[in-house]
């Protein structure tokens, strides 16, 4: 009896609240939907660059909204594609000039589109110093990932670290899947050639960044 | 106009001095006494004068003057109004921001062209603005010393809001970049400027309180649509198109992150 009381009033309140529109958060699909929309009718675009506003697999999974954690399923997931993701030059030396590295580095350029077009530039620049800290001393250097200053002489020059990081810069997320650093190589910012030289900037005991 | 390059040229000064810094200063501590500097004398000031007469002259085909416009709080009522936005109008049936509502009135009641008003609504660096910016400024600058107080209670709103909140953390393009990527942890820097952190409530408050604002290296007033349209580029996304919902997403989203922040405008930018 008092059951049926219950669930009368919890009939007539929900009708209430139909009756009166009652607004409320939607869920996760319908959210997905309309904000999805939005991205393509927000951009102007011309196909060869639709791509960079659809997502891809892993961008998918590594968009998690506030503190959602990955699963253990989906990093590996983040992996299994990072890996498969990874090209290495054609040459098969990982390690470049660490000069044109140097260089390399310090270019925050390349890639930006405006008014349609794609930067005029013979090549993108590798970004390192808008997020890490180089050779020592040096100012003009932001802190959204770790320091790389000394990072060759920390790690040394074995196969092994170069091999390390030249996938790292590549695909940082066959590491640490969905860190915040972009996959320089899997994206096609950079080339594996411009990678290798990145590697020697980082590794030689030449470079500013292990003196 | 003798006025206006003065001002300018102090804070064409300032900038230097901000610049010519000790080599050895640490960006936290010694950048921010040069933005302090250039905030206690904020040439965006003049815009907000320059707004003001916009709004109450008669222009546009119609020859009419904004103050029939409903920011919210009924016909031509601004105190208060920006402090409240975005939100829905139901005349439009959309969420609107400052301004989209804006491009709303000076194409029905004014009868501008919508398309001309977006191709200029962001101005060029170092010109003396556009008429949206210095109508954002004006009439945002009528909510000076109240709190952001931005609501959800139509379904739009709620729907506004949690694509906002998506969006933030959708990651795309040559970068992977989402918002969150930069601006979700506390003092950090893109080489040597500060980024927000507006996951935080004190950084989303920043956000909602403080656009539009004077930006130093342009020399003009910017508002929050050119800030947004900034950053996708150096996330290397496409051309993002004035006024539309994904900029309204994201404003719903971190205005209402950033309630309760007491808005004082024009902020000042680098």
């Amino acid at each position: 009896m008092k059951k049926t009381s219950i669930l009368k009033w919890v009939a007539v309140a929900a009708a209430g609240a139909i009756a009166a529109g009652c607004a409320s958060y939607p869920d996760e699909a319908t959210t997905r939907q309309a904000a999805e929309k939005m991205v393509y009718d927000a951009f102007a675009f011309s196909p060869a660059h639709k791509g960079r506003l659809d997502q891809d697999r892993s961008q998918q999974i590594c968009s998690k909204i506030g503190d959602a954690k990955l699963t253990q399923a989906e990093a590996a997931e983040i992996v299994k594609l990072a890996r498969a993701s990874i090209q290495y030059p054609a040459s098969g030396k990982l390690y470049g000039d660490w000069k044109v590295g140097d260089q390399l580095a310090h270019d925050g350029a390349g890639d930006r589109i405006r008014n349609g077009k794609t930067e005029n530039r013979k090549e993108n620049g590798g970004l390192c110093q808008n997020c890490h800290a180089l050779a020592p001393g040096e100012i003009n250097v932001g802190n959204v990932g770790p320091s790389l200053t000394g990072y060759g002489k920390q790690r040394g020059n074995s196969e092994a670290v170069v091999k390390y990081t030249y996938e790292k810069i590549y695909n940082a997320w066959a590491y640490f899947p969905c860190s915040n650093m972009p996959r320089l190589g899997t994206t096609k910012h950079l080339t594996p050639e411009q990678i290798t030289h990145l590697v020697a900037y980082l590794i030689d005991p030449q470079s500013p960044i292990n003196k | 106009m003798v006025n206006v390059r003065g001002i300018r040229f102090t804070a064409c000064v300032s900038l230097c001095l901000a610049l010519t810094l000790p080599a050895s200063a640490t960006a936290q501590g010694d950048l921010s006494v040069g933005r302090k500097m250039l905030m206690e004398d904020n040439p965006g000031e003049l815009w907000v004068d320059q707004g003001k007469s916009l709004f109450y002259q008669k222009r546009g085909p119609k020859n009419v003057s904004l103050e029939q416009c409903d920011f919210g709080m009924g016909p031509g009522k601004l105190v208060g109004a920006a402090a409240r936005l975005p939100r829905y109008f139901a005349d439009t049936d959309r969420v609107e921001d400052l301004e989209t509502r804006l491009l709303t009135c000076m194409t029905r009641l004014q009868g501008f062209d919508r398309d001309q008003l977006m191709k200029q609504a962001i101005s060029a660096p170092a010109s003396k603005g556009s008429d949206i910016e210095a109508l954002a400024l004006y009439i945002t600058s009528r909510s000076n010393g109240m709190k952001v107080n931005v609501r959800l209670s139509h379904q739009k709103e709620y729907d506004m809001y949690k694509a906002g909140e998506y969006l933030f953390y959708r990651r795309s393009g040559q970068t992977d970049f989402g918002c969150v990527q930069c601006h979700g942890e506390p003092n950090q820097r893109i080489r040597l400027q500060d980024l927000i952190h507006m996951t935080s409530k004190a950084g989303a408050q920043e956000v909602s309180s403080t656009w539009p604002a004077y930006r130093g290296s342009h020399f003009v007033v910017r508002t929050m649509q050119w800030r947004l349209n900034d950053c996708v580029w150096q996330m290397r996304l496409p051309d993002l198109k004035y006024a539309t919902d994904y900029s309204i997403a994201l404003t719903t989203y971190l205005n209402r992150q950033g309630n309760d922040a007491v808005i004082q405008v024009p902020g000042f930018k680098r």
